[in-house]
């Protein structure tokens, strides 16, 4: 196993490298300015060169790489042209919003593709009433559903708040819903969940089908299974037979499945933040995007680069753990 | 019990018509909004939506872009400003009472207001005007340059500042109206939260002026908030307190208004919106002056427009007024002058381009079948987008294979490095100098030292004018290097823009809040309707 976690922390690392790489190669062939964002669009021509020269911009491509090698290697990643801020402690301010929203919403996915599948397994009475609109909803983009329900659920009917958090973040972990306890304000915990379910809900959609249709196939051909039968003819309860044997042999697919959402929601997430106005790293790439600010991109692609690979790694772990057949 | 597969379609079939048709009559309730006016707050907290976050902090030495001028200007104040509420320019009183001019434009005199304290109480005096002048050059923003010809500011008392020109300057009052123009600064805050970066990292996230409101938060990306300042000198607002939220998508933000949760939006909402809420009983719709404008340039670096008369032929093609009344609606007129409306007396820089698409016409038949011609516009403005999009057409049937195309913004800032890099031509929807004064339209849009002169598209002649002109305020070489600089056909004043801001019926005071060069609003100039 230590094998194993070794070599995939040294794969990151490489991938990490290459990504990196490519946002440099693609900064560089960009014909975009990045230094009107630091200075603003007025300014003078001459304003900028002087500025380019002091950021650097002006150094070779090689050079600039190592450069920023070297700073990440001292966690420094840089300052954002448009914040002006260094681009540690903006990920430090956005990363735990979007870490909460994404982990949110794949706690609804997994419940929402947990009861799509086991009703469709088990043939449930009635279920195709959840199971059909919730096939519908997940044929629709992303920024469709979000508009749709902001319109329905807002506007219209004055159940859920459309935009933003609700409240600050004064506590520790920088987690709405973890310092809302910690600092014991049950208000601030209830507004944020009230923010959360709107955005949450739209982002667990498609992951929660694709979820629930490898779980339900799965379950589906272990419920045929041999020792299926064999558990049932001994007299073991329904129940049990799921709990024991149905549902841990039909697990890993959808685990392997449910870990490749999880990385994709983290990559889809920036629609999502942008129409409810969440202030994750999402939307901070969306507006450092359109003016080249090069060291906010790298960093949020760094960041969602880590995560996506962590999650793997988990994910892998996890199924060798489920079936160990898969270490050998 | 399970549904058949014939049935189950048939039911998603329903579930999908029921999805389709409930959506379609939600959002056509939506696009109608509400009738009816929405209550005033009670709490005393006026509500300000901004669309996208400022992006710069609110620092004033530093900020140099849109939004966030809703903070600076209302946190900071300078010592003259641009008249509210007219439609022309004229200076203003702010934190000066009256100032003179030497004869030779280089000797500026302001005797300030007395009883003046910053936020942190200490006293407003001349000694600030030059630490405030002092700091600008220190860190060196993007309108440093605004006082980079200061020699001297002498403070013979604390009431009088004596600024001294190294050359003359016609245009420095315009300097210091400017929204983006120097602001005056507690030396004492500056001096105690100095840092290694002239203050800079304090002022992300705190103010050091003398405006009716302190900036008490600042959750960049999510929230801003301004509380009043208790000992400020002016007009008292019932708003003791402002909020910023910030949205990213202008859809959300236009129902946050209609829901009555954002009291007022300035500038944000695309002209197709406009219907919406010109004529509803439930908002004010406010169109304002601006010094803006919309603006049609050609690349003379591009093969289609590597002469004067091709480019001249494409200008006279430009229909303004089906522009104007196809897109930009109410908010926008037909422009008539080459600098932006209200800058010059009537009539001295007067458009000399008049409507005239056979030329154009017949410039395409010369041309080989099918070429090509890309007009772009910037990624972030519908409004341009539809606009390129008319244009491309009418093109098209003059049997030019014309194009619009996106840009992001970086890359339009990019063209001036390589302007063969950029479309043939480009159609702004939204752009202005940074003050009143022509020279400053004619140095930024003209000038390819200027900064937003796109396609480095430069006449020697209007620099000199421009040039010397500034030395003295001159009005007719002003006219002069717009008419010199119109024939180069590079450039077209397309329409004259106005800041178009919706507001709850229950508040009051937004054209007296308003001015023609800061583009936001003076809060505590804006009060609750009895």
């Amino acid at each position: 196993m230590t094998r194993f976690v070794v070599r995939r922390l040294a794969s990151a690392v490489v991938l990490l490298l290459v990504l990196t790489a490519i946002i440099f190669l693609l900064q560089a062939v960009s014909p975009g300015d990045p230094v009107k964002a630091f200075l603003g669009n007025n300014a003078s021509p001459a304003a900028v060169a002087a500025e380019r020269q002091a950021l650097g911009l002006n150094d070779p491509l090689p050079v600039q790489y190592l450069q920023f090698l070297t700073n990440l290697l001292h966690g420094d990643l840089g300052m954002s042209f448009r914040s002006h801020r260094s681009v540690t402690s903006d990920l430090a301010a956005f990363l735990p919003a979007t870490i909460e929203l994404v982990t949110v919403s794949f706690v609804f996915a997994l419940i929402l593709g947990t009861i799509f599948a086991v009703s469709g397994a088990l043939r449930w009475r009635g279920s195709a009433f959840y199971r059909g609109p919730l096939l519908v909803l997940a044929t629709a983009p992303p920024f469709l559903l979000a508009l749709g329900g902001i319109v329905i659920f807002y506007a219209q009917l004055s159940w859920l708040p459309a935009s933003g958090q609700g409240a600050d973040t004064t506590g520790p972990t920088g987690f709405l819903l973890i310092d809302s306890i910690v600092t014991g304000d049950p208000g601030t915990w209830g507004v944020a969940w009230q923010h959360l379910i709107l955005p949450g809900v739209v982002l667990a959609i498609a992951p929660a089908i694709a979820i629930g249709r490898i779980l339900r196939s799965s379950l589906e051909s272990t419920l045929q299974a041999d020792f299926v039968r064999t558990a049932e003819s001994k007299g073991l309860k329904g129940h049990v037979v799921i709990a024991r044997h149905v549902i841990r042999n039909s697990i890993g697919p959808a685990l392997s499945m449910a870990g490749l959402q999880l990385g994709f929601m983290f990559a889809g997430v920036v629609v999502v933040e942008q129409i409810f106005s969440w202030p994750g790293i999402g939307n901070y790439l969306a507006n450092s995007i359109p003016v080249s600010d090069f060291p906010a991109i790298a960093g949020v692609t760094l960041v969602l680069g880590t995560i996506y690979i962590i999650v793997n790694a988990i994910v892998d772990v996890l199924q060798t753990l489920a079936d160990p057949r898969l270490s050998a | 019990m399970s549904l058949s597969p014939n049935r189950n379609r048939a039911l998603r079939g329903v579930l999908v018509a029921l999805a389709v048709s409930s959506m379609i009559t939600l959002t056509a309730c939506a696009a109608n909004g509400p009738q009816k006016p929405n209550p005033a707050p009670t709490d005393g907290v006026l509500t300000v939506g901004l669309l996208n976050d400022i992006g710069q902090p609110p620092d004033p030495d530093v900020y140099y872009a849109n939004n966030g001028l809703a903070i600076v200007l209302n946190t900071y104040e300078g010592l003259v400003q641009y008249q509210n509420n007219v439609d022309t320019r004229q200076i203003a009183p702010r934190l000066a009472d009256s100032w003179t001019v030497s004869a030779d434009n280089t000797v500026y005199t302001f005797s300030l207001h007395p009883g003046v304290t910053f936020h942190d109480g200490t006293p407003f005096t001349s000694d600030a005007v030059r630490q405030s002048f002092e700091r600008r050059l220190a860190v060196n923003g993007g309108a440093a340059y605004m006082v980079a010809d200061v020699s001297s500011v002498d403070t013979p008392d604390d009431l009088t500042a004596v600024v001294t020109l190294k050359n003359p300057n016609a245009a420095f009052l315009d300097y210091l109206a400017s929204p983006f123009g120097p602001k005056m600064e507690s030396p004492t805050a500056l001096q105690a939260n100095a840092g290694a970066d002239n203050a800079q990292t304090y002022l992300q996230t705190h103010d050091v002026g003398t405006g009716p409101y302190e900036l008490t938060g600042a959750i960049v990306g999510s929230k801003y908030t301004l509380t009043q300042y208790p000992g400020y000198w002016g007009t008292i607002s019932p708003f003791t307190s402002v909020e910023l939220p910030v949205f990213s998508d202008v859809s959300a933000l236009q129902l946050a208004i209609d829901h009555g949760d954002v009291s007022v939006s300035v500038a944000n909402l695309p002209s197709s919106s406009l219907p919406k809420y010109q004529n509803n009983p439930a908002f004010n719709s406010d169109l304002l002056p601006t010094f803006q404008a919309a603006l049609v340039l050609t690349n003379p670096s591009k093969e289609f427009f590597s002469t004067k008369e091709s480019r001249t032929a494409f200008l006279q093609s430009i229909d303004q007024q089906k522009l104007v009344d196809q897109v930009l609606g109410a908010r926008s007129e037909p422009a008539t002058t080459l600098y932006a409306k209200g800058m010059m007396p009537d009539g001295l820089d007067k458009q000399n381009l008049s409507f005239d698409p056979t030329v154009m016409a017949a410039y395409a038949k010369t041309l080989p079948t099918g070429t090509p011609m890309v007009i772009g516009y910037a990624s972030d403005n519908t409004n341009a987008q539809q606009m390129a999009n008319i244009v491309a057409a009418d093109m098209q049937a003059d049997g030019v294979q014309a194009s619009a195309q996106s840009f992001p913004t970086s890359q339009i800032f990019g063209w001036a490095n390589d302007p063969t890099q950029g479309p043939d031509a480009f159609i702004d929807g939204n752009n202005g100098a940074d003050g009143g004064n022509p020279y400053m339209w004619g140095h930024v849009f003209w000038d390819k030292t200027g900064g937003i002169n796109y396609f480095q598209c430069d006449d020697p002649s209007t620099d000199a004018d421009l040039n010397a002109a500034v030395l003295t305020g001159d009005n007719a070489l002003f006219a002069r290097a717009a008419q010199t600089y119109s024939a180069t056909g590079c450039y077209m004043t397309l329409s004259n823009n106005k800041d178009w801001v919706v507001s709850q019926k229950w508040l009051q005071g937004v054209p007296q809040s308003q001015n023609i060069g800061a583009n936001e609003l003076d809060f505590s100039k804006l009060s609750i309707s009895k």
